[in-house]
Formats: structure tokens, sequence, C-alpha cells
């Protein structure tokens, strides 16, 4: 077999013109010490040279390239084409090498090939072998400059400037910011008027419309200090942490199902999502907040919450089936949480240093995979969210009553044996012939071909209840039925299941209960390397995390030495600690180390990253444009003074995210029009990025379906808990492979606020998918804006849509019975928080002479102004 | 028509943007009044309007097509039965494959070598050898290049979707489609630029992340078209609206968004929102009428298989295919094989390789055909990709004596028009069918070569995305030479 693929290979390369022949002098001419160490210098010898063999393959010298590796020989001197080096360098042959994706040049690729035709002459110069070619993973160290790019240097506390204009002493960002502006030779707009603030204070922190009487109440109100109020107000409201707890579920990619094939349900993920509500609502720190979710199991003080929160670390999107046998799966999962915290906690794309240094930003692979190892102990578990007796008395309920089912179980298959026995052969028979006779041989007598086929069959052909129940004795009959039902009263006996908190912890991945399809075969992916140990640390002793490599080109089998704990060098200031064992020794304590070196002061980025995150959602636009991104590659920080002093400051306040926006809303940047059309500012500053006038935004996906709710007076604000399932059109629903989507009537039940509604990752909600939902699979950084035609068909044809604006006209008719100038007015109040204009009136009037008022209200949810934020 | 042509007046006067609106509705009227009427032409014509995300960009270099008609026989060919005959198989039928490694299957433990049970037959003047199930296919070898060695990388049916639709195996990248569409654009803004026609039978493995734009703005997500009058969803307004009355509703948002836009005389923004709704509004007219395949002749109804029920299905999707391309629509993803019924209706031939090809080649065996007739009929051909695919290869061993398991080693391709050289086989797999052995193509490979005839160059299609610039292929892929080679 092997002769006819060699041949095969022969005669296909003398087609593509590959074969040689007649070369012999050029070949001459090759020196191995010229020409080829120093390829295999910078190459090859990188991963099959002195410190490591990758695949048992070690090319040092002549001797060992022939014997070869796990592959096979290496060398085959005099043909270049039977040689495996050439073959794969020249990408015959996959995988093609240098692994990085790199390519040899075409003089290097024809060089190894002359010199194999010349007999692989073998000469290494003096030092010879690969002493001077370092391994793959050695360190490549930090040049001292790279420190000092701005984003890896402590935030500096800076003072404020002093502006020009005295009127703009009162507030710290607005020194900074005007002070830019006076460089720019930038005019600011005036503060806008009081209708547009209090709208634009409602959408921005709690993603709701102010009533008519809330918009009225604040116009009335002549205390100096309204704005100040009204905000604190707001900040009070429950609605504040749906809305920006949904900004923070962006970035830890929250859904309520797993992805992939399957996408099956998360039951319990919701409680992750209304933890990160209650932390806004709470203004929980945000160092507090972040260490819960990264260790809230490895705290000294773990709670309900603590353990809800470590969620954050198992949001990423999770095949869920036959994990064990693909132990690559993890070190995905893996990356998706070290992307997760670089780019959404840090602010730095880490995980461009899977496979190799990062290209941009002084972050090695080391510096990876020590990160790797920080959180390379986790495993996946249901905390008990009931006291430990409570818990402990369900778990003996249940083995209990597995303990009473077995006998049964065991009875039943005894007396479905004979006949099963009787009936498989006849299931044989639909099988071909081949198989037919494979299974009646004799085992010890069976061909290696028929102990596959009589192997797979057997293993794989049952016969169903119904078909033993037919064959049954009447008396064998009875007796299977009173069986069934003793063993479904047991079950019946079950308690209902205790709550369970989804969430991670530390353990031995190797050891976790079987999930769905990992079953079945063992001696395969982590089984194979299984040996003694346990799932979850009971002691003695303390806990040891499974050891993980520094994997070479990120392959997880090409193992590099083992890691330790670590953080990536150039943002690490002194020498934190990488582990911090809890008391009671059931875990390494790596994670709330890396939690406790996130949340430091010392840690350049952590703070810098989520104040200008903060920054983004109320200007639409960050100090640093590329949130996720603070790095080399990313956006230059427009007035990175004023960064550095609002993070400075934030750590200084306690890491309150409230006391945040309040220093944001309460400046005059802020209070700005948005309606301010200045030529010359327009034409040195088109991007607005001074901030001379404020941004106008689109409203979030999320935030239209609420808007619209809040207008039609429909909104249910009841908070919390499972998840809703608004009813999708059938068409959608077709689509759909597999999970769950449990269709719920169009109904007051699922006029939730939009962060209740299920995440399902393999079908994004199209409401929210067509207003650019961000991919709920990836850590999102900023949200795309995008205006296209289907979000128009939605707003028009929708049948939701059209339901909410008849109950809009409905309420607004209930409110004005009579009275069509009435009822314009009120409908302009509701939807866009101001009296109509005397043109819009009299349009307004003017149509509905001959149309009817949902027509109107209609219209007025698909006005621009509707979903802006202005 | 009074009430309409005072309509045109006003928005006429009110001027700027929003003439399109009213123009478009006479327009769309009496283009769908003529409803024989040669395509191109009238109403749903190429509308190139822009700025829009889907303004129609440069090509890198001069491309040989300028659309993409995508067939994916979801749930996975077996190569070794179809367009890569193995010999060696029938010889060593009942022996284990030794020699290759480790042999991975997806489903309980590796069965004996297995032959086909279909018989092979030389086709065209290039002798192309083709399986029986395809006997009208077969006629249009000398149309085809044939990849014989592509592999994938998982053998997995979802993780392998995602790797042909993405380039990755992971979820959350943007799908070829999208690449394609923000790499190009459209040349019909009254379409979308990129369609999905799915199986009625149910979504393919993996479902609407196939089509998703990814970590790219949604515009660029694919919009899936259904056999219906109302092939989009929310096209048209429920029964309890009528049209006159949408088009009081748009009159009036038309002129309050007109004056609102007063006040922000800079904002593109919200005049670029102005115009979504005047295309959404085309789009209502222009979208039945595209995938109306009652329009077609009857000759050209049977080509594609309109008269069978078993061909019935695949030939429309096949058809409102090719009415797509011709009205400018740039990448259509058509999808045969859904998840009603794993086993039964989709390719993957665990239980009954025999029952389960003849099944599916028989549905799509003439409709295919037809498809290519009717481009070339049509002077379409040249400047549409047709390209022939699925999630990976079956095994050569079987399963249980009559099924085959997933094969992400191997599995066979082809590509059509786009003035690509047909008639030729590209490459190898081992002589069991296990392994892709010479010239082995990637799916990065395939992307890089797709993009090539679009002329565009895969390394240089890119988007910046968490501060790397990404692109379709990653860091892989080239093109493969002789697609092109004349």
């Amino acid at each position: 077999m092997r002769v006819i693929s060699w041949l095969a290979a022969i005669s296909a390369l003398v087609v593509l013109g590959l074969a040689t022949g007649g070369e012999i002098s050029a070949a001459e001419r090759v020196s191995f010490s010229k020409d080829i160490q120093p390829i295999f210098e910078s190459t090859c010898w990188k991963c099959h040279g002195e410190a490591l063999q990758l695949s048992q393959l070690d090319l040092r010298t002549r001797e060992s390239a022939l014997k070869g590796g796990q592959r096979g020989p290496a060398l085959v001197p005099g043909s270049a084409d039977q040689s495996r080096i050439y073959r794969l360098v020249a990408g015959l042959e996959k995988p093609s090498m240098p692994m990085d994706g790199t390519k040899l040049t075409p003089e290097q690729i024809s060089a190894i090939k002359d010199w194999i035709n010349a007999g692989a002459p073998w000469d290494p110069s003096a030092g010879g072998a690969s002493s001077s070619a370092p391994a793959v993973f050695a360190e490549t160290p930090i040049p001292e400059q790279a420190r000092r790019y701005w984003a890896f240097q402590k935030p500096a506390r800076r003072s404020v400037p002093i502006a020009r204009d005295p009127r703009n002493k009162a507030h710290p960002v607005d020194a900074f910011l005007v002070q830019a502006m006076e460089q720019q030779g930038l005019e600011p707009a005036p503060e806008a008027d009081p209708r547009t603030l209090v709208r634009r204070a409602y959408l921005d922190l709690t993603g709701l419309l102010p009533t008519p009487a809330e918009t009225a109440a604040y116009l009335k109100d002549q205390s100096p200090n309204r704005w100040d109020e009204l905000i604190d107000h707001l900040l009070g409201s429950p609605h504040y942490g749906e809305r920006w707890g949904r900004h923070l579920l962006d970035v830890a990619r929250y859904a309520d199902s797993n992805g992939f094939e399957h996408d099956f349900d998360r039951p319990d993920a919701w409680r992750y999502r209304d933890y990160v509500i209650r932390a806004f609502n709470q203004d929980k720190p945000f160092n507090v907040f972040l260490e819960e979710q990264i260790a809230g199991d490895e705290l000294d003080r773990v709670t309900k919450e603590s353990l809800i929160a470590t969620a954050f670390l198992r949001c990423h999107a999770k095949v869920g089936f036959r994990e064990k046998d693909n132990p690559q799966y993890r070190y995905d999962y893996l990356d998706d949480m070290i992307a997760t915290v670089g780019r959404g906690i840090l602010g730095l794309t880490i995980q461009c240093a899977r496979c190799h240094d990062h290209k941009f930003d002084p972050i090695t692979q080391q510096d990876y995979y020590r990160l790797q190892a920080s959180l390379f102990g986790y495993v996946e578990v249901e905390h008990p969210l009931t006291s430990t007796k409570e818990s402990e008395a369900y778990n003996k309920k249940i083995v209990n009553i597995e303990q009473r089912l077995k006998p049964l179980k065991g009875e039943l298959k005894q007396l479905e044996r004979p006949y099963r026995d009787r009936l498989l052969p006849e299931k044989y028979k639909e099988f071909p012939e081949n198989v037919q006779i494979a299974i009646r041989t004799p085992e010890a007598q069976r061909t290696p071909g028929q102990a596959l086929l009589a192997a797979q069959v057997i293993r794989t052909t049952d016969v169903s209840s119904k078909e033993i129940e037919r064959l049954m004795t009447p008396s064998d009959f009875a007796r299977k039925r009173q069986l069934h039902e003793a063993i479904r009263r047991l079950e019946q006996e079950k308690p209902p299941p205790i709550s369970v908190a989804m969430g991670i912890t530390d353990g031995d991945y190797r050891f976790a209960p079987d999930g769905p399809g990992d079953e079945p075969e063992p001696g395969k992916g982590v089984k194979r390397e299984a040996i003694e140990g346990t799932f979850l640390h009971q002691g003695p002793g303390r806990y040891q995390a499974p050891p993980s490599y520094f994997l070479i080109r990120g392959d997880y089998q090409s193992r590099g030495p083992q890691m330790r704990p670590g953080f990536p060098a150039v943002l690490t200031y002194g020498n934190p600690p990488v582990e911090i064992p809890g008391a009671d020794g059931h875990t390494s304590g790596r994670r709330r180390a890396l939690a406790e070196w996130l949340t430091s002061t010392d840690n350049p980025l952590t703070a810098r990253v989520i104040v200008n995150r903060i920054w983004n959602h109320h200007f639409g636009r960050g100090i640093v444009a590329t949130l996720d991104n603070f790095g080399k590659m990313g956006e230059k920080p427009t007035h990175p003074e004023l960064l550095d002093w609002l993070a400075v400051d934030f750590m200084r306040h306690g890491w309150s995210i409230k006391y945040l926006h309040r220093l944001l809303m309460s400046s005059a940047a802020y209070q700005r029009a948005s309606r301010y059309e200045n030529a010359a500012d327009l034409a040195k500053d088109p991007e607005d990025i001074y901030l001379w006038r404020f941004r106008i935004q689109r409203l979030d996906a999320e935030i239209v379906r609420d808007v619209i709710l809040a207008a039609s007076g429909a909104l249910n604000t009841e908070m919390f808990g499972p998840p809703v399932f608004p009813k999708l059109q059938p068409e959608v629903l077709h689509a759909m492979t597999k999970g769950i989507w449990n269709q719920e009537q169009d109904g007051p039940k699922v006029w939730r606020r939009s962060v209740y509604v299920y995440r399902k990752r393999g079908l994004p909600f199209p409401l929210f998918e067509v207003f650019d939902l961000p991919d709920q699979n990836l850590t999102c950084s900023r949200r795309n804006v995008s205006t296209v035609p289907t979000q128009a068909l939605t707003l028009l044809n929708d049948d939701f849509v059209l339901r909410q604006a008849q109950l809009f006209a409905d309420r607004v008719r209930e409110a004005a019975p009579s009275d069509a100038t009435e009822q314009v007015r009120l409908a302009y109040g509701i939807s866009l928080s101001r009296p109509p204009t005397a043109e819009e009136s009299r349009l307004a009037m003017e149509f509905l002479r001959k149309q009817k008022l949902v027509d109107l209200t209609h219209v007025l949810l698909n006005l621009n102004e509707f979903v802006y934020m202005r | 028509m009074r009430s309409l042509r005072s309509r045109r007046d006003f928005l006429f006067q009110a001027g700027g943007g929003l003439s399109g609106l009213a123009l478009a509705w006479l327009l769309d009227q009496q283009g769908l009044l003529a409803a024989d009427r040669a395509p191109a032409s009238g109403a749903c014509a190429a509308n190139r309007s822009g700025p829009t995300p889907f303004t129609a960009k440069q090509t890198h270099f001069t491309p040989r097509a300028t659309s993409v008609i995508s067939l994916f026989m979801s749930g996975g060919v077996s190569h070794v039965d179809t367009f890569d005959p193995k010999p060696q198989l029938a010889r060593y039928a009942g022996q284990p494959l030794t020699g290759k490694g480790e042999v991975i299957v997806r489903q309980g433990n590796p069965g004996p070598l297995m032959p086909s049970p279909f018989s092979f037959r030389k086709y065209g003047q290039s002798g192309m050898d083709i399986a029986e199930i395809f006997p009208q296919l077969a006629q249009h070898a000398d149309d085809l290049a044939l990849l014989r060695s592509a592999y994938g990388q998982s053998n997995d049916h979802v993780q392998a979707h995602y790797l042909l639709a993405t380039g990755t195996v992971r979820m959350g990248f943007p799908s070829v489609g999208s690449w394609i569409t923000y790499g190009l654009g459209t040349e019909n803004q009254n379409l979308p630029a990129f369609v999905v026609i799915y199986d009625a039978r149910g979504g393919p493995f993996g479902g609407p992340a196939n089509w998703s734009a990814g970590f790219m703005p949604a515009a660029y997500q694919g919009t899936v078209f259904r056999a219906s009058d109302n092939p989009i969803i929310d096209l048209k307004p429920p029964a309890s609206v009528t049209l006159e009355e949408q088009r009081a509703r748009l009159d009036l948002l038309a002129k309050l968004n007109e004056l609102d836009l007063q006040k922000y005389p800079s904002s593109s923004e919200l005049a670029a929102r102005i115009s979504s709704y005047e295309l959404a509004y085309r789009m209502q007219g222009c979208a039945p009428e595209a995938v109306d395949v009652s329009r077609e002749t009857e000759p050209t109804r049977k080509l594609y298989g309109l008269d069978n029920s078993t061909t019935e299905p695949f030939g429309r999707q096949c058809l409102m295919a090719r009415r797509l391309v011709e009205r400018g629509v740039r990448f259509v993803q058509v999808y045969h094989g859904g998840l009603g019924n794993q086993n039964t209706d989709t390719w993957d031939a665990h239980d009954d390789v025999k029952k389960n090809h003849t099944t599916h080649a028989a549905e799509v065996d003439r409709p295919i055909a037809g498809l290519l007739t009717d481009l070339k009929a049509r002077g379409l051909f040249d400047s549409t990709l047709v390209v022939w695919h699925c999630e990976f290869g079956r095994m050569p061993i079987s399963q249980r004596g009559v099924g085959r398991d997933h094969n992400p080693g191997a599995m066979s391709m082809w590509m059509a028009g786009a003035r690509i050289k047909g008639g030729q086989a590209i490459g190898s797999s081992d002589e069991f069918g296990y392994k892709a052995e010479q010239q082995p193509v990637s799916v990065h490979d395939l992307h890089a070569t797709i993009l090539h005839l679009l002329g565009m160059d895969h390394t240089r299609l890119t988007y910046l995305y968490n501060g790397r610039q990404m692109r379709l292929t990653d860091v892989y892929g080239d093109p493969v030479p002789q697609i092109t080679r004349s």
C-alpha cells in the first residue's frame, strides 16, 4: 500500500514539474554549513533542536534526521521528493513547515532540495549542533523603553489645568476639555435646552423615556441643583442597573445558551445577569466587582453573590459535547477567557500572543502562558445556593433514591435479557451479508476487518422496549409494568432540584463528571492522560493545579516547559504574589492573585479602561476610541492627561461608578447642545473628538425595543429572574437548529426590559440583531452602528412594533378621547418629550383628518428623533 | 394615479433625498405591472445609489466574476462515492485501514474499508470521473474545476460548517458573504447584497451563525430569502395595515424627518437613515419580484426540475439564486440539506450511504445542471462563480457495513463559471480517500481562490478589529493556481 501512494506521489510531482534531474552540478555546490545550517538555525532547530524535539524529531545530526521522529524518517539522502523535510517546507505535504505560517524563500527551498539530492552531506560548522538556536519558548526580554509607552505607565495624578476663561474653572473635566479646545481654536456649543437634557439623562442612565409628567416637573423645578438632583434620582432608579449592567454584559459576552451544534440551554446563567444588574444598582466598587468575577470562590469572604459572579469565566461559547474527546476545546475556552480579561478589563489584545509573541505590543508568548496557568485550574461547577445543611440533605435524598432504584433497574434488565437475546439476531438480518457473516463468525476466527464490523454493529444495535413487550409472556409483561411503575414512583420522590449558580472553582478538569457525549470512548482525549486524581480537592494537603505548559505555536499537543502563573511583565510593577492560597487549601489562589493584580492601584490599565468605557457610553466616543485596545494598534487618547486624572480620581473615590457618572454628567461638556452648527468647528474637527458639541447617539438595539415599550405604556417593569422568550415568527424559528426557544405569546409577560430576553447564541433575537447587536460570542469592544433598510422594514412592519403602536394610540386616546390637538400634543410629549412645533402640529392634524391615530403613533416610533439620544 | 402624482409633486418640491421615494413607488408600479419585462430594466434594475455600507467598491485587480452562487451540501458529501473514485477500496474491501496513523472517527469505533456502492464513468472531453448518481451534472464535466484534495479541520458538523463559512471553527467571525459584500458592496441596493436561501426542511447545521457578520457591522450579514411572495421577514406590513395606510405613514415620516434634518444639517447619519426608508420601500417591491419564479417560462422551470416533486424544492432555490444574481445580488448562499431530520434530510450518511446519497443526488442533480445551462444561456456564466462544496468528506471505511462517518481529511469540491478552467481535476487524496495527498487545498486556500476570482487579494482584504487587520484567511491561504490557468 505504501508503494502505491509513493508511486502516486512521484507521478504527481512530475506533472507539477517539481521533479528534479540533471541538476547535479548545482547540487554539488550546496554546502551544509554555509547554505543549510543557517536555515536550520533560524527555523527548524527552534523546535527540533537542543531544547526541544517536537514529534520526537531531532534535526541536530544527520543520524538523528535519518532516524526521524514520530512520523518516520525526515531525510532520504539523494531524494528530496521522498524526504519529509523537503516535502513539508515545499508545501507538498501538511503540515507545512515552519509551523508559524511563514514560508522559506524559494531560494531556501531550492537549496534544501539540491542539498538532499546531492546526498545530504553534513559538515556542521564549528560549534555545530543547535547551540546557537534559541528554543522557540525562550523568553525575549522586554526592552526597557517598552514600558515608557503611555498605557504601560501607571496613571499619574495630573494637576487640573487653569483655563483662561474663568467660567471653566469650576469643573475639572471641563478644565481639561476647554484647554484642548482653546488650543484647537474650537468654539463650544451652548448648553442644551432643559427638555433635551432631561431626555438625555433618562435615556443615558436608565434607557427609558421620561414621562411627560417627569419632564414637566423638571422644567418647573427652579432649584439651582435640579440637574444634580435629577442625576441622583436616576442613579437611584432600579432601571439604572438594567441599562448600565447591559454595557458590562457585552464585555462579558453573556448569553443564556452554549452555542455550537447543540446550543444547550444554560438554565442558571440569568443569576449572573442579575448579579451584574444588582452590582450596578448597589454601586459595588468596581475593584470588588472584578475580584468577585475572577475569584469569587477564593475570597476571604465568599458569598452567594461572589459565587454567582464567577460565571464571568464561564460566559464563553462552549461546544458542550464530547469535551473529553476533544481536549483542544478547553484551550480555546481558556483563550476566550484570556481575550476577555485582556480586552475587556486591561484593554490589551493579550490573546494575540497565543501562538507567537505579540506583533505590536510588548506581550510575550510567555506572558500568555503565565496567564493561562493562572486560570488553568478552573473547573465548571454548579455552586449550591442553599445552606450546606440543605444541600447535604438534598444530596442524601438523591443518593438514597438512586440506591433504591438500582435493584429495580437491575431486575428489569434481567427480565428483558432473554427477549433481547432472541431479538438481536433478527435485527442483524437488516444488515448486509458481510456484516451478518462477521457477526456469525466466532470472535476468535474473525478477520481484523470482520472484528471491526462486528464490534460496530453489536455495540450500536439495540431493541426497543416495545419490541420486547410484544414477545413477552403475560406474567413477564405484568412484572415489567410493575417495575416501571415502581421506578416512576421513586423518580417522583426525588426532591425538586435546589437552586444552584453556574460558576467555577479550582479542580482537575480531567476528572470532571462526564458531560453529554463524553461517556463512550475510554482511552481517548483527556481520559488518555488521566491518572490518579479527583475532580474537586477534598484534602488532605493543598490543592495542586493540573500542570499547564508553554504551547509551541499554540498547538496544545506541542508542549514546551511547564508554566508558573503570572502576569504580563510589561504591566507588572513590583513583585505581586501570583498565588494567594485560601485557608481551606481547596483552591490554588492563583485567580485571587490575578484579581488582586488587576485591581491594584499599581496596575496601569484597569482603572483607565473602565473610566474610558464609562466615558464612551456618556459621550459616544472614548477618550481612547478603541475601548478594548490601548496598545499600539489602538487609537491614541484624545485627552491623555484627562484620562489619567480620571483614572486616579476614580480609584481615590473607591472605584465608584456612580461617583464617576455624577462627575461626568455635571460637566458643561455633557450638558452641551448637540444641535449646534458651527462651520469653523466642523471644518477643524469634523469628528467632534474635542466635544465642541454633544454627539448624537443611536440607541442600542435593546433600548430601541425598551423605549417603544415605554412609549406604548406597555412596559412590564418586573425585574430579575429567568429570561423571557418573546414570540418569534415561525420562519425565524425554522432556521434554528437545536437548543431551546420557549415561544411565548406576545403580551405583558414578555414585555419586560430587553435585558431579560433570552440570549441564544445560535439565534440572535432578530429585532436586536438588525440594530447591531454585537456578536454574542466574543467580548464586545464598542457596538457598531449601521443604518440599513432592514431596520426600516422592522420598525415599519414587525408585528411587535405595530402592536405597540396600537397600544400607544390607545393610551393617547384614553387620555384625550375627543380632542385631536391634545392627542397630538400628548403623543409628542410621550415619545419625544416635547410638544410639537407649529409646523409639526399642522402636518399631524392634517394627517389625522384622513388617517387613524395609530398611523400617527407608528410614525412617531419611526422618527429619527425617537431612536437617537441627543 | 392623481394622488400619486400630487404626492410626487410634493416630494419633488421638498427636494433632496426625498424625490427617490416617490419615484421608486411609481416605477415599482410600472415595473411590477409589466411582469415579463426583462429584469435588468425597470424599477428594480441596478440601483447604485449611495453612499451606504453597500456602495459598490473597487476591486484590487480585474475580477473574473462579479457574483457568487455558493451551493452548500449540508451534512457532508462522500467524496469517494461522488467525485473521487477509489478502486483500491474494492481491492481492500473488508480490511482495516492501516498505515495512516490513528484512524479518527466521529462515532463509535472504525469499521473496515468499504467500496462505493456506485459506479463511476468518464464524462466530457476531459474524461472526468463522476459517479452515476449525477448523470445530468456530469454532462457539464468540462465546465467543472474539481478539487479532489480539499480538507477541513473538524469532524463535527457545526464547527466544520463554521470553518467553511467563516474560515474558523469558532463562533463570532464574519462569513465569506460578509467579507465579499464588505469588500465589493453591491450592484443593486434595491436588494440585499448577501442573500441566503436554505433548504425548506430547515436551516443548515449551526444555523444563522453561518451567515453572521461576526465582528463586522450587522449590515454585512446575510439576509434570508424564502420562496414566497414575502421572501424577507417583515418585508411587508401585516394584513392589518393596508398599502395605502403604509404609504400615508411613510409620507408623514419623510416630512417630519426632513423637518428634523434641518436642525442637524451636518449629520450624515440622520440623512442616511432617511434614505434607508427609501431603500426599504423599494425592497418591498423588488424583493418579491426577484424571487418570483412564476415569471419564468415553462422551459426554464423545467430546466431546473420545477415540474418534478423530487427536484422542485432545490430547483426553486437554484432558480431564485439565478434571478438574484441577474439582478446584481453579490453573493447567494444556497443550502441543500436542513435539520429537519439530520439522517434523512441532510447528506449525513451514517446509516446508509447508498440510500442517502441516491436520494440527495437526485434532488440536486437536475437543478444544478439546469443552473449551469441557464447561466450560460443568459450570458451570466462568465460573470458568476458557482461553488459546490460541503463541510467535510466521508470515511473510506464503513459504519456498520453501509454507512460512512465524517472525514475532514479529504473532500471534493468544484467550481464553475467565472472564466475558470473547466474540465480539470486538481490535487488528489490518498489511495483510499482518507487524507488529501497531492496539493492539499485548505479552506483558506478555497477562500483565497474565491476572493481572487472576484478581483480581491485575500491578503489585502482586511478589517480592523481587535487591534489587528483581520482577514478571511487569517495568516494562511493561497489561491489554487490551476483554477485560472488556461
